[in-house]
């Protein structure tokens, strides 16, 4: 749980800065850096929840208001009593508006292979853009227990089944080789005989951390085939065009659901030539919404004083957010586990975009799509550069997952 | 197999297709039952087993088969498979040497295991196996193909060149096929310094064997060593008597890659050594064009801030080249393009008006169907321009313009045009003609188009004659025409008379250009930081601060002075277009990211 706090007037600053979220910022990517920046030198940060977008309240300091101006991000300087009017607006019970304070910058760690490989990454390209430091972690990382220094790991595109993302119909290219080849090295090191096997343990040591304490977030394939790897833990549904030996016949009957974070009842998709994981993911969307003008999904709202964790996630200056197409594009409805929360959908489409759950001590975020700003991401395409999308609330909404780890936690009641 | 085998067979097979194993296991295993001799339907019984993961069954229906001694290296190997997917890989492994022991003398048998293991992807034991057998049969060789692909996928990238290199060795045509295996891999990492020092070597002993030499020229390619790269064509073309073909072919890729020394070198080479070889004019063609692209990457100048001519190497090369192409092939079909390039040396760098002229005229009289007549018809409008012609300028523009009508050029010629009725005061035309021009925002020329559109509309008056905007029409034009003093000296008489005309901060900025462009640095400097002073509403305000911060970056040395002032201009203008260039630059100068 975390705790809403108001400023105590003894700590009103004789004047702070107001970093808007709403349509009045330059760059809404980078007052996300500017935010981790300030949490890295140990400065305190209010956000706004719902207050003009979710905006920054900063302490003023002569090197932070340089730092705006560097990085292109629009402030506003408030004098003590401007400040105590800002505050009491957002603690207003009139108002569906709190204030979380943000103490330490979270240590982040993206999931990601050292190869490059032919697409780009949206968390990589916002933490880049955002100027937010992470480490890459993978599978030795992970098996060596390395996660443990990190308090938000991020999943890409990735597959955890262990096929290798689908991409059968590339397998003679050089970058598909290298990963197949990387993939069975790394599994043979640490003693399995399939790449399946070693990704499942991946998996399981994940949920593991998010179990005692870790945020994840995940977009693309890294969500759904998160949640079909840990159900098969005790079934093989790798077609033997990926690891040279057919699926399990009793597959599906063997699938424990009781294994994943999110998603329940769904059927794996056995068949190798599909660029398709299972039917958790709707695909894209039907012909005559294939557009990305007519494509969008809206973003629920919350109460930002009694659920500010959705609410935290949800900032926005926008409700409805334009649609993009990954190889996990939507997660269908019925397949979502009852205890998640759905943080955004495809309206009248029963297309859950985006879903916040805890596990634990932790908590698991899942976005659907490959890239906010790209609508249809092809394996080659350049990748996306965010000097040209500064106000993106679809990568808005990966940065609100970054500084929510940063929370201050409500102390347990004894 | 009878009629009624037949159609049980096929309606397993149909099962098989469907997915449905089950089924078709308990028609097959009936008809193996009756049949074990049938070899296909051992297969397919093998087959359904496997699907549904029945390894110990499909082992025990190879051991029958094994049993009667049918084909020993493929049935082991068949059977290590199954066992190896089945999990015991000490088995599989016992089960692939018997494999190999069944007929050790035989190339086949490591080809078999080899495949059976590759099936499996255990490629490091693939490997041994094949090195084994090459062993055995005492034959090196052997297995070239296989091994070089299994190195590869293993990142054993040094081995893989080793058999790559004795592919060739037996059969140099074999080069188009290890060009095509080695690019699968070639973008991998180490790929490149693991193979070239192989070949290098190779070369080295074996320095008759072209296939290595062009192997290794392309691998030097690939890992843009093109100065290594011209060394391998050059003795490829001498050893093979190319003739320069191969240097030729080198060069313009070099070019390409804005590689220009080694693809000057190699049109250096061509020239030197074979001057009667086909490809000679446009090599000494190429020549030319490299030294001039080289002084324009070096930003060379052949004249100094205070009008002194100083030395201008690349640019005097590019001209003496171009010279010599002209004197050797007068009836080259690229004699005029040349003849136009040169015109356009001595009139842009060289500010040679006169000889520019007389070049252009002859491209013109000359060759005046040619592609680069029409270019160098507007170059003449140009020079006509810079002494002051206007009447011929503008004749020549409108000739071409009318000639042209579309086109890049044609767009260049009325954009003159309208500056020369700017330059005369026609300021009616010339913005009728600017208002025209920008209504085609795809052309290159519409943003110039468009600031003179402003600067027309918004600054005539007071008077009826447009006094300050005639004054700054010709000092502009003595501007173009580097009469400097007469610009200057124009100015600070707008300046005085209409200090107050919202012609004013246009013309101290011109001021100040002009200032920076004749080497007053410190004056330039002192015009561009008084100029938000005194202009704080100018729309050049924020150009003026960056063109300030620019000058304590590059000319002073001053780099605080510089991040000061691009920050004043974050601080004081922070919607301007030259912010994001100004964060960038107060970033790189603070060292962010190094």
């Amino acid at each position: 749980m975390l705790l809403g706090l108001s400023r105590p007037a003894t700590q009103v600053h004789a004047q702070d800065i107001l970093i808007p979220m709403d349509a009045r910022q330059s760059d809404h990517l980078k007052a996300y850096g500017i935010a981790f920046w300030s949490l890295q030198r140990g400065v305190t940060v209010d956000w706004l929840l719902n207050y003009r977008g979710g905006s920054f309240l900063l302490p003023f300091d002569n090197e932070i208001e340089q730092e705006l101006r560097i990085r292109g991000v629009y402030s506003e300087k408030l004098g003590g009593a401007q400040t105590a009017s800002v505050i009491s607006e957002v603690e207003s019970e009139a108002n569906n508006t709190s204030l979380v304070r943000l103490e330490k910058a979270p240590r982040v760690a993206v999931y990601a292979p050292q190869q490059t490989l032919p697409w780009d990454d949206a968390v990589l390209l916002a933490l880049n853009y955002a100027e937010v430091p992470y480490e890459m972690v993978y599978d030795d990382d992970v098996m060596e227990g390395e996660l443990a220094n990190y308090d938000w790991l991020h999943l890409h595109h990735e597959d955890f089944t262990g096929q290798f993302g689908k991409f059968i119909q590339y397998r003679s290219m050089p970058w598909y080789i290298e990963q197949q080849r990387q993939a069975e090295a790394a599994a043979r090191r640490h003693g399995f005989r399939k790449v399946s096997e070693l990704k499942l343990v991946v998996t399981q040591t994940i949920r593991d951390y998010v179990t005692n304490g870790g945020f994840l977030f995940a977009m693309c394939s890294g969500t759904d085939t998160f949640d079909i790897a840990s159900a098969a833990l005790n079934t093989d549904i790798v077609p033997a065009e990926y690891d040279g030996d057919p699926i399990d016949p009793d597959a599906l009957s063997k699938l424990d659901y009781s294994q994943t974070f999110a998603f329940h009842n769904f059927r794996p998709n056995f068949n190798a030539q599909q660029y398709e994981h299972s039917d958790i993911d709707t695909g894209p969307p039907p012909p005559q919404l294939r557009n990305p003008a007519l494509d969008y999904f809206t973003i629920f709202e919350f109460s930002a004083k009694w659920d500010p964790v959705p609410t935290m996630l949800t900032q926005n200056h926008v409700a409805t957010v334009r649609g993009f197409i990954g190889q996990t594009t939507n997660f269908e409805k019925q397949f979502i586990k009852p205890n998640v929360v759905i943080l955004a959908e495809a309206p009248g489409r029963d297309e859950v975009r985006y879903l916040h759950g805890s596990y634990g001590q932790g908590t698991f975020t899942f976005y659907a799509g490959h890239d906010p700003e790209d609508y249809q991401h092809f394996v080659g395409d350049p990748p996306t550069d965010l000097a040209l999308h500064k106000n993106s609330p679809g990568y808005r909404l990966i940065l609100n997952n970054v500084l929510f780890p940063a929370a201050k936690k409500k102390k347990q009641k004894t | 197999m009878d009629s009624t085998q037949v159609a049980r067979f096929q309606l397993a097979e149909s099962y098989l297709r469907a997915g449905q194993f089950d089924r078709a296991i308990g028609l097959l295993e009936d008809l193996y039952e009756a049949s074990p001799a049938t070899h296909v339907f051992y297969e397919k019984l093998k087959e359904g087993y496997e699907n549904v993961k029945m390894y110990d069954e499909a082992i025990a229906l190879v051991d029958q088969r094994l049993a009667l001694d049918a084909n020993p290296v493929l049935l082991f190997s068949e059977k290590a498979r199954l066992q190896f997917l089945k999990g015991d890989e000490q088995a599989a492994y016992a089960s692939w040497d018997e494999a190999i022991a069944a007929a050790p003398n035989h190339a086949n048998s490591y080809r078999v295991v080899f495949q059976s293991l590759s099936r499996v992807r255990l490629f490091e034991r693939a490997v041994s196996i094949l090195e084994q057998g090459r062993e055995k049969l005492n034959s090196k060789d052997q297995f070239q193909m296989d091994l070089a692909y299994l190195y590869s996928l293993t990142n054993a990238h040094d081995k893989a060149m080793q058999e790559y290199v004795g592919l060739l060795k037996n059969n140099e045509r074999q080069l188009s096929f290890v060009r095509s295996r080695l690019g699968r891999f070639i973008d991998q990492e180490g790929v490149l310094d693991k193979s070239i020092p192989i070949v290098e070597d190779v070369v080295r002993e074996t320095p008759l064997n072209r296939s290595y030499r062009e192997l290794l020229g392309w691998l030097y390619m690939e890992n843009a060593q093109y100065s290594e790269a011209l060394n391998v064509y050059r003795a490829i073309d001498r050893l093979e008597q190319e003739n320069g073909g191969i240097l030729f072919s080198f060069a313009k890729q070099a070019a390409d890659a804005a590689a220009y020394e080694p693809a000057s070198a190699a049109f250096a080479e061509i020239l030197e050594r074979y001057p009667d070889a086909p490809s000679a004019p446009e090599a000494q063609m190429g020549l030319a064009e490299m030294h001039e692209q080289r002084a324009q990457e070096l930003l060379e100048r052949a004249f100094d801030e205070s009008g002194t001519r100083i030395s201008a190497p690349n640019y005097e090369a590019s001209f003496a080249a171009y010279q010599v192409f002209l004197q050797q092939y007068p009836t080259h079909p690229y004699y005029p393009e040349v003849l136009k390039r040169m015109g356009r040396l001595q009139q842009d760098v060289f500010f040679n008006l006169g000889d520019a002229e007389a070049t252009l005229l002859e491209v013109l009289n000359e060759f005046g169907s040619s592609s680069a007549a029409n270019d160098a018809d507007f170059d003449l409008g140009r020079i006509a321009v810079m002494r002051g012609d206007l009447d011929k300028a503008r004749l020549i523009f409108t000739r071409l313009e009318e000639k042209l009508r579309i086109g890049e050029l044609a767009e260049k010629a009325r954009f003159q045009l309208a500056l020369i009725h700017f330059y005369e005061g026609e300021f009616d035309a010339s913005l009728t003609l600017s208002q025209v021009m920008n209504e085609n925002t795809s052309t290159d020329i519409a943003n110039d188009a468009i600031e003179l559109k402003v600067l027309l509309f918004e600054n005539k008056g007071p008077d009826s004659l447009n006094t300050p905007l005639n004054l700054y029409a010709t000092a502009s034009l003595a501007k173009r025409q580097r009469t400097y003093d007469i610009a200057l000296a124009g100015l600070d008489d707008l300046l005085l008379r209409f200090g107050s005309h919202a012609l004013a901060d246009d013309a101290r900025f011109l001021r100040a250009t002009t200032l920076r462009e004749i080497g007053e640095t410190e004056s330039a400097l002192q015009a561009f930081l008084e100029f938000h002073l005194i202009h704080p509403t100018s729309f050049l305000v924020d150009r003026s601060l960056f063109t300030a911060a620019e000058i304590y970056e590059q000319q002073l040395g001053d780099d605080d002075k510089a991040a000061e002032t691009y920050s004043k201009l974050l601080l004081e203008h922070p919607t301007s277009l030259l912010a994001s260039q100004a964060r960038d630059r107060i970033r790189m100068l603070r060292g962010d990211g190094t």
